[in-house]
């Protein structure tokens, strides 16, 4: 695992045993995850191996929201728990005001103990960071 | 079959009566619409978990395969939170059957060698427990970014997505893949169930325009295969030139190539023509499959395992 990878992995207390198997990989932007056979695999230049972890910026990362839909299911920390309204209204795209007992920055959104996304807190202020596609009803 | 005749063009009628002996009623379930179906993605979700989840839908489990589903009332399953983190996949039912014939195994290495939009490479990605390599490739740029997005959805950490010229791929990774999968770009009678405006832009001419691009993908794709390799042939169309004799050609190309027996225990399926339009074709071509919509309640499809002798 790279350093800036295990950065996103210690935010949300995800164990190490969530990368078993997995290997990390950089460009200038982009932090993919993927299987060692994906991330060492030569024989042509895929367009993209694995998923993307995370965005990388100078002073901050920001978690996927598909990254984490597969590897943050055992995050213990920095998480809140949506009801299905909530749920709704974030992956569409809303804001919601509301009072959360983790750190502000970004948080992950689980729904029925899934993860649904990725937010942004800044107390009382959740902001959605999960891509729209359809809306969900 | 007067009535049929009016919906069908008298050519599509005539070509298919010559060879499934119960046509009208392939026919008529042609013009039925499909019923929606569903797969649970086992890299996210237990198939228990989405059951409950989706409790409200009332989802009937196909007879053949225990993480598909149908609905009877299927509408805003798009919609849903389930299918947004991707939970479930909406997946045609006879388009999850080449995976399963295949069989790919945790560790391997499988190329799809006309993977978009997704749906088999995220099924097989599932059936390999999110380990080894699927090297995953379409052409068009924009079918590629169906395909992105599919994988992304689904969770798959073990996809490499291409977008190369599919027999440029075949020969780059000649020799190394334990299963390849061959689901053909073809003229898609199959989709006339889905999309009754398909029916529109039949015509045998554009059935013609396939057989050579299928046949160069089936020969790049046997020579990807390790020795003791399998591969899988599929399309979701009913033409004889688009099925049979694509593999036929293949046959004749690389004699030695073993055409398996094809069963899913639940699934009917039934041996194509033995011969078309005076070709006739080899007696291990027999042992192909193709899934009828009068069968199962599915739209056609043609599956064919291959296999490259140790």
């Amino acid at each position: 695992m790279t350093k800036r990878a295990r950065e996103v992995f210690e935010r949300f207390g995800i164990s190490k045993d969530a990368f078993a198997g997995l290997q990390a990989l950089e460009d200038q932007e982009t932090i993919f995850v993927g299987t060692h056979e994906v991330m060492e695999f030569d024989a042509v230049r895929p367009m993209r191996r694995g998923i993307r972890l995370a965005r990388m910026y100078p002073y901050s990362l920001k978690p996927t929201t598909f990254g984490m839909q597969v590897l943050g299911m055992q995050a213990t920390r920095n998480v809140i728990e949506l009801n299905d309204e909530q749920a709704k209204r974030l992956i569409n795209g809303e804001s919601l005001n509301i009072e959360a007992d983790v750190e502000n920055g970004f948080v992950l959104l689980k729904w029925q103990g899934f993860v649904a996304g990725v937010g942004f807190y800044k107390r009382p202020v959740l902001k959605s960071q999960i891509p729209r596609f359809r809306p969900v009803e | 079959m007067t009535t049929l005749s009016r919906v069908f063009p008298k050519e599509f009628v005539e070509r298919y009566s010559q060879f499934i002996p119960d046509s009208d009623a392939f026919l008529d379930a042609m013009q039925r619409p499909l019923k929606r179906t569903f797969r649970v993605n086992t890299l996210k979700a237990t198939r228990e978990r989405v059951l409950d989840l989706l409790a409200d839908l009332r989802p009937e489990p196909l007879p053949w395969y225990d993480l598909g589903f149908s609905l009877d009332a299927g509408e805003g399953l798009g919609k849903r939170i389930e299918h947004f983190i991707g939970l479930i996949y909406v997946q045609e039912a006879a388009s999850m059957a080449p995976p399963l014939v295949l069989d790919p195994q945790p560790g391997e290495r499988v190329l799809d060698m006309a993977a978009a939009p997704g749906s088999k490479t995220t099924e097989m990605s599932a059936m390999m427990q999110n380990t080894g390599i699927i090297i995953a490739n379409d052409p068009s740029p924009t079918r590629v970014r169906g395909l992105l997005g599919n994988v992304d959805r689904a969770g798959c950490l073990n996809v490499a997505v291409c977008r190369m010229d599919g027999p440029g791929l075949g020969r780059a990774v000649v020799g190394t893949c334990d299963k390849v999968l061959v689901d053909a770009p073809c003229s898609s009678e199959g989709t006339i169930r889905k999309s009754p405006q398909a029916l529109a832009h039949w015509s045998v001419a554009a059935i013609e325009r396939f057989p050579s691009i299928q046949k160069r993908l089936i020969l790049a794709g046997y020579h990807a295969l390790r020795p003791g390799g399998q591969m899988v042939y599929s399309t979701c169309t009913v033409a004889p030139e688009e099925n049979e004799a694509v593999v036929t050609h293949l046959l004749q190309r690389q004699p030695e190539a073993e055409v398996c027996e094809v069963n899913l225990p639940g699934l009917v399926m039934r041996p194509g023509p033995v011969e078309w339009e005076r070709e006739r074709f080899p007696d291990a071509v027999q042992r192909c499959r193709r899934i009828l919509p009068q069968d199962n309640d599915t739209e056609p499809f043609f599956v064919a395992l291959i296999r490259r002798p140790a």
